[in-house]
């Protein structure tokens, strides 16, 4: 049973994800971000006492939230898609591929201190020279390499 | 403090979910600029809550939970522009970034937890490089670093 449309309107995720970057820092002064949190679970795993519990307990609702999406889909289902670039490759490629996007993304965002969600979506809504700088840089990169993949891979990819 | 964080955070996770962000398809096209709706989700969130935050902090806002608001503003630095390449070149591999690649594994898939434990070791590492976590001593406490968020 799929209660969820395919996909939410821009119109309505957008303007939901500019209030609860509001209302993280109009309630807690706390500003909304993703990979700190990905930081904050692996210390609390190793030293519970050194994390910082309220970037634990967002982590949590984030898998809670994306797993109640996902039953209104019909439920997870394991599986090994990843769209065109797992048509394309096969899983002894895609996997480190996949690995070292990760890598790359999780070094160049403590690096800059900011992901697409703390530099791009609340960075750049408190008008964060630092954060409009990261997250301008990541597009330009992300766009620029993906039409180069393009361009070479003949559009297949 | 912790309920209303974890509440955030499920309306986060739902939305990414919701629309379509940890969909690779969805996140490919848009790096092709075949499509604008990413764009406009992340342009309209911006509308939305950037008055609204510069209101609060004219208003010198008193948080509920964490005292006098004040935004976590950082100048730029050549750092941003070396994150932006490195996370820009995963971003652009992968598909998919570090909210999204949870809504993936939520989905069930299992190449998306591949992207979960690649972006852990690159946190580790980047930590490691930086000097704030020594191996066998543990974490040092949060660092008071003012751009810790992600």
């Amino acid at each position: 049973m799929e209660l969820l449309p395919d996909r939410l309107a821009w119109f309505i995720a957008g303007p939901i994800i500019g209030l609860l970057t509001v209302a993280l820092y109009a309630v807690a002064n706390k500003h909304l971000g993703v990979t700190t949190s990905y930081l904050q679970v692996m210390t609390f795993v190793r030293s519970p006492r050194m994390a910082e519990m309220w970037r634990v307990w967002f982590f949590g609702g984030l898998v809670a939230g994306a797993l109640l999406a996902a039953l209104l889909r019909g439920g997870p289902s394991p599986n090994l898609n990843y769209g065109v670039l797992g048509d394309l490759l096969p899983i002894a490629a895609i996997v480190p591929v996949l690995f070292v996007g990760g890598l790359f993304m999780g070094f160049g965002a403590r690096w800059g201190g900011g992901c697409t969600s703390g530099h791009g979506i609340a960075g750049s809504a408190i008008l964060s020279r630092g954060a409009i700088v990261g997250i301008a840089t990541i597009m330009a990169t992300a766009i620029g390499l993906t039409l180069i993949v393009h361009l070479i891979t003949g559009g297949s990819l | 403090m912790n309920l209303f964080t974890f509440l955030v955070g499920l309306a986060f996770g739902f939305l990414i979910v919701a629309a379509g962000l940890s969909d690779y398809t969805v996140i490919h096209d848009m790096l092709l600029l075949r499509e604008p709706d990413v764009f406009l989700l992340m342009g309209t969130s911006f509308a939305v809550a950037m008055p609204l935050l510069l209101i609060l902090r004219r208003r010198s806002w008193k948080t509920p939970l964490g005292g006098g608001l004040q935004l976590n503003r950082v100048e730029v630095e050549p750092k941003h522009v070396y994150e932006g390449a490195l996370f820009g070149a995963g971003w652009a591999a992968a598909g998919t970034c570090p909210g999204p690649a949870i809504g993936m594994v939520a989905g069930g898939s299992l190449l998306g937890l591949v992207v979960m434990a690649g972006l852990g070791l690159g946190i580790i590492l980047r930590n490691l490089a930086a000097g704030r976590i020594s191996i066998g001593r543990g974490p040092t406490p949060h660092p008071a670093q003012p751009a810790a968020t992600s």
